[in-house]
């Protein structure tokens, strides 16, 4: 063993930097490679790695030395029977002692805590006393005893508690690798004496894990029940806040509820919070206000505005290292933790942690008992946020009145897209360039570029400048294929990520082409897959499917290929659902989830991505309820982030915008859709937005009625998706502009509209449910003709495709149920009552399935406005007038009441005389 | 613990020019910064406690943001003012002083048989690192600021003062991270040190 010099210090210092900022499992990988250019190095660099492990296990300089007390000696000095003998700390309030009992009896240890409370002139003595003695009423077993109190003879109040011996609960948990249900366990017996001084009217209001000993023997102890308010009614009110004026300077901010913080009246309620926070420390080792890198003035921010993350989400996310650690003291892996985590125990603790004091447990013993229930598996009280509740915060219910409807259903054929380019803020901008680019802005050039010649004059640049600048310097870069290529990729990718698919398609041609050339297995599979991501958008799906079967083929099972092997699962999902597979888009974007929970490198973007990938496949699978979940994961996170107007909150938007279309919810749809728009828009218009998103705002609007704006949106959609050659979009757009056509009454439009989308749909596979919206179009088309046979005809073609798609085990619920309801009122015009009424009847588990859980939705509506038909056709008027009931209340919530479609169903329901 | 009354008044005055002098290579004034320093931190704790309502006994970190904002308000925002990462680097190798000499009392204590340490956890964590063991961290710690002043500091500001990586990173306008990291950096250096010093 030596001392290292300081020249040796000088050479091996910048390594350690580089090293210390690695994970354990990134350290391997890093020495090795450092091993080949420079073996001596990395064996020193290695020893002091080992050192530094060994270092942490055995605690080295954790434990801060005893400071020295600076202040007169109290030592000897007599406090009521005891003398103190030390000093063994600084609390919230004030000094803290040991003293012994000195009458030559019986030794018996006490802690005496001065308050620095000036009671000079207040008559407080006695007043002090008085509390004292209530306090001292609070025997439990679980609460230090309070053993006095009183003023001593230099007029310092003091009291006289419980010596414990013991560690804060959340370092006592951890020490013993307590797991999740021991340290429920653990944590009902703080409930049980909190609720006790509840019952005695005394509330804590500092409850925090260092007021939480565990002695040695297992037992919880709380301290510092001296700062409680009296809630004893009539008590002097002096009295009653005497202590309490003083807890306002001294409140640790870590653990106060928001009322706390605002001034607002400190309740029960407010312990509640309190040990909802200390709960969510012990079960994540985190706090729900984020890291502790924050500033006290942040932290109160945070408590008063900031939703906390699940603690599901919260394990999962914490950097790999941190999240190891935190596991490995709960005596699990992150994984299985989260597992464990997520469901009741999120639940449970979100709901001490509410913002608004009535909305938590209304007492500790209600919280006592669903955690109770939790450890007996029984289901719990409180209920999860749902999505009405949660997505009302952004998606504020539109009441416009609408002009026209028609009986008409959602289809959308690309339904999930990348979208919009420019972000409106000068931020904003820099944060799309900075961290976007993440791969290019390695590149020195491109950084120049950026931070000196995109924004000439200091003028803010557009993404589409910064691209094209970027496209051009790539052009003309000699020397290194592999940066070459890697830049090639992240431009492609970022007009991908756009929808300008010609564009991106090329740059991803020319990337593909050329890693070929090259050694680096990461490379090859990034071009491979994002080229073929690219691709299936156009249709070209088996090139697709092949390109990311290469590029998957081409990746090591490595931990240090996770990245990429997370990125091609993402696209392959993608693909997936481009080609209409939901089953194996969801195997696809859940294995890129796993490997990225599981990994211990996730870059946010690529972490954003998976999340918004994943939501977008659960969508597809017809599971809209885990796809809301995921689309609001998606999003907290993106706020927790400070990216909610950059591109991807942008795509995160849209995409839960389409599946709030799907899910019939219009009006949450609109609200959505608005938000990308606004995010992507810039001072002068629309240009930036991508064409997807205009032709999914279309629809929306189509939904609601408002035809005008609905045409418009779509001529602009198809404008914009003609231009950058997103035919997908175009297919889309050509739908929803005949759908309008139609219920303009312009059937030769809207046939001209469906006789171009035809054969653009000639590149996807056979049985595509592409085909079985346009046979069911036509059939709209024929029956609002006249033809009806010709429709019958058509709605059994459509029918017939999404029963097979639905065999094939892909996405077809929601498009089944729809082209059923559409086929019972054709049966019902040809007389035919019978399979009418089998038909709405099919429907509706179909669409309950299509949409979220215990939400409305304007599909359901529709089929049984469908089925009251039907019914009433067989002269069942009541059970008709049942289903009408049903379809106003699902009609009212999805299309607003003012809904010509609404309106109607509450007439046939008989809710509504008032014909307007 | 030896107040040194009435020299604060002088010294408190002349604490920022010791800084600046220091700084610019004034070896006197470096070995007046310390004992001027030493005395305003006692002349600090003193006047604290004196006031009434005050507590029976100060924080460290509590007690250097008070010495440094009496400076402060002394001496304006004038051009000779150290800024507070700078006066709490300064005052943080003082405060390690003052801790060594402290634990070597108790130690001198412990072995007459007055008392033992209890660990009654407080918000101040209590600990038996004896004097020996903070003396050679001490001594290591000097090396390490001769080439690496900044992780020297960070180690008094830690580990002798209690200052978490948020408040130093605050101070000295750098990422936690990056004081995290200098920190793990400086516990090798020390350990690695202190270890050779043991085995030769």
């Amino acid at each position: 063993m030596f001392a290292l010099s300081p020249d040796q210090w000088q050479a091996v210092s910048p390594y350690l930097d580089e090293a210390l900022a690695l994970t354990e499992g990134e350290r391997a990988s890093w020495l090795a490679s450092l091993r080949e250019q420079n073996p001596e190095l990395a064996g020193h660099l290695q020893v002091l790695l080992e050192e530094h492990r060994a270092l942490a296990q055995e605690g080295f300089l954790e434990q801060a030395p005893v400071a020295p007390p600076v202040g007169p000696g109290l030592a000897g000095r007599q406090i009521g029977a005891y003398t103190l003998v030390s000093s063994i700390g600084q609390g919230g309030m004030g000094a803290v002692w040991l003293a012994e009992r000195s009458d030559g009896r019986f030794q018996r240890r006490a802690a005496v805590k001065f308050l620095s409370l000036a009671l000079a002139g207040r008559g407080g003595e006695e007043r002090f006393k008085r509390e004292g003695s209530i306090l001292g009423r609070l025997a439990h077993p679980h609460i230090a005893e309070l053993l006095d109190a009183g003023v001593s003879p230099d007029g310092q109040p003091y009291l006289l508690l419980e010596h414990v011996e013991g560690e804060h609960i959340d370092q006592y948990c951890d020490r013993h690798r307590l797991d999740v249900e021991a340290r429920v366990r653990l944590f009902l017996d703080v409930l049980a004496a909190v609720a006790h001084a509840h019952a005695n009217l005394i509330v804590h209001r500092d409850l925090k894990p260092s007021n939480v000993l565990v002695r040695n023997d297992g037992q919880v102890k709380l301290l510092d029940f001296g700062i409680a308010k009296l809630l004893e009614e009539g008590a002097d009110a002096a009295a009653a806040t005497l202590l309490t004026q003083q807890a306002g300077g001294v409140l640790t901010p870590a653990y106060a509820a928001p009322e706390q913080i605002a001034g607002g009246l400190v309740t029960t309620a407010t312990d509640v919070f309190a040990l909802g926070v200390v709960l969510y420390v012990l079960l994540t080792g985190q706090h729900p206000a984020g890291s502790a890198t924050r500033s006290t003035a942040d932290l109160v921010k945070a408590i008063v505005d900031a939703e906390p993350r699940r603690l599901s989400d919260v394990v999962a996310t914490a950097d790999a290292e941190g999240a190891t650690a935190n596991s490995a003291n709960r005596a699990t892996t992150p994984d299985k933790l989260q597992r464990v985590l997520r469901g009741d125990l999120d639940t449970i603790v979100a709901k001490a942690l509410k913002k608004n004091p009535q909305e938590r447990y209304a007492s500790v013993t209600e919280f006592a008992d669903d955690l109770r229930r939790y450890l007996k598996h029984e289901p719990i009280a409180a209920r999860p946020d749902t999505l009405r509740y949660r997505a009302a915060k952004f998606v504020r219910r539109n009441r416009t009145v609408v002009a026209l409807a028609a009986l008409v259903f959602v289809a959308s054929v690309a339904g999930i897209a990348g979208t919009l380019i420019q972000a409106r803020t000068a931020r904003a901008q820099r944060d799309f360039a900075f961290r976007e680019l993440s791969r290019a802005e390695a590149i020195n050039d491109l950084n120049n570029y950026v931070l000196s010649n995109a924004a000439p004059a200091g003028r803010p640049f557009t993404v589409s400048h910064l691209l094209e600048g970027a496209e051009h310097i790539v052009g003309r870069q000699r020397g290194d294929p592999t940066t070459r290529a890697e830049l090639l990729i992240s431009i492609g990718r970022q007009y991908t990520v756009q929808d300008n698919y010609e564009k991106a398609r090329r740059l991803l041609e020319e990337a593909y082409a050329l890693s070929r050339t090259l050694p680096e297995r990461s490379t090859r599979a990034r071009a491979s897959c994002a080229l073929g991501q690219a691709l299936s958008r156009g249709g070209d799906l088996a090139r697709a499917e092949a390109l990311l079967q290469e590029g998957l083929s081409d990746l090591p099972t490595d931990s240090l290929f996770v990245v990429d092997r997370v990125f091609c699962l993402l696209r392959g999902s993608e693909i997936a659902s481009n080609g209409d597979h939901a089953r194996q888009a969801l195997e696809r974007a859940q294995a890129a989830e796993h490997l990225l929970l599981q990994s211990s490198f996730h870059p946010d973007s690529l972490e954003l991505d998976a999340m918004i990938v994943l939501a977008g496949a659960y969508n597809h699978a017809g599971r809209r309820g885990e796809a809301s979940a995921a689309y609001q994961r998606a999003a907290a996170r993106l706020a927790e982030l400070g990216r909610d107007d950059t591109q991807m909150a942008g795509t995160l938007f849209n995409n839960w915008g389409t599946t709030l279309i799907l899910a019939g919810q219009p009006l949450q749809a609109e609200r959505a859709l608005r938000h990308t728009i606004e995010i992507s828009r810039d001072e002068q218009g629309e240009d930036f937005v991508s064409p997807t998103t205009l032709a999914n705002y279309a629809s929306a609007l189509y939904q609601l009625g408002r035809l005008d704006s609905a045409a418009d949106y779509a001529e602009r959609a198809y404008a914009k998706a003609s231009k950058v050659g997103d035919n997908m979009a175009i297919s889309q757009v050509l739908l929803h502009r005949a759908r309008i056509y139609r219920a303009r009454g312009d059937l030769a439009g809207a046939g001209r509209m469906l006789a171009e989308v035809e054969p653009r749909l000639r590149s996807l596979p056979a049985g595509h449910i592409a085909f079985g919206v346009l046979a069911s179009e036509l059939s709209l088309n024929a029956q609002v003709a006249g033809d009806v046979s010709k429709a019958m005809e058509l709605a059994n073609q459509a029918v017939a495709i999404s029963e097979a798609s639905a065999r094939a085990g892909r996405r077809s619920a929601e498009y089944e149920g729809n082209f059923l309801v559409r086929r019972s009122g054709i049966e019902l015009q040809l007389a035919r009552r019978d399979q009418a009424l089998d038909d709405a009847y099919r429907a509706l588990p179909l669409l309950e399935q299509g949409s979220v859980p215990g939400s409305f939705s304007s599909n359901l509506g529709r089929a049984y406005l469908a089925l009251g038909g039907a019914l009433q056709a067989q002269g069942k008027g009541n059970e008709a007038r049942a289903a009408f009931r049903s379809a106003a209340e699902h009609l009212d919530n999805t299309l607003g009441p003012d809904h010509p479609d609404a309106r109607s169903a509450r007439q046939l329901a008989g809710l509504d005389t008032q014909h307007k | 613990m030896g107040v040194h009354e009435g020299a604060g008044e002088r010294m408190k005055a002349t604490i920022s020019s010791l800084i600046t002098a220091a700084e610019n290579g004034d070896e006197s004034a470096a070995e007046a910064l310390f004992p001027a320093l030493y005395t305003e931190l006692h002349r600090v704790a003193k006047r604290e406690l004196a006031r009434q309502g005050a507590p029976v006994s100060l924080g460290v970190t509590t007690l250097l943001h008070e010495a440094y904002l009496d400076i402060a308000a002394r001496n304006g925002s004038g051009p000779l003012f150290p800024d507070r990462a700078r006066f709490m680097g300064y005052a943080a190798r003082v405060m390690r002083g003052l801790i060594i000499d402290h634990a070597r009392n108790r130690r001198a204590q412990k072995r007459g048989g007055q008392f033992e340490i209890t660990s009654l956890a407080t918000d101040v964590a209590e600990n038996v690192a004896d004097d020996r063991e903070l003396t050679r961290i001490s001594q290591a710690l000097n090396e390490l600021a001769k080439t690496d002043p900044g992780l020297a500091e960070i180690v008094d500001l830690k580990f002798f003062c209690g200052f978490s990586f948020a408040e130093i990173a605050g101070m000295r306008g750098v990422s936690e991270r990056t004081v995290q990291r200098n920190w793990e950096k400086a516990r090798i250096y020390l350990h690695r040190s202190i270890r050779a010093d043991l085995s030769s």
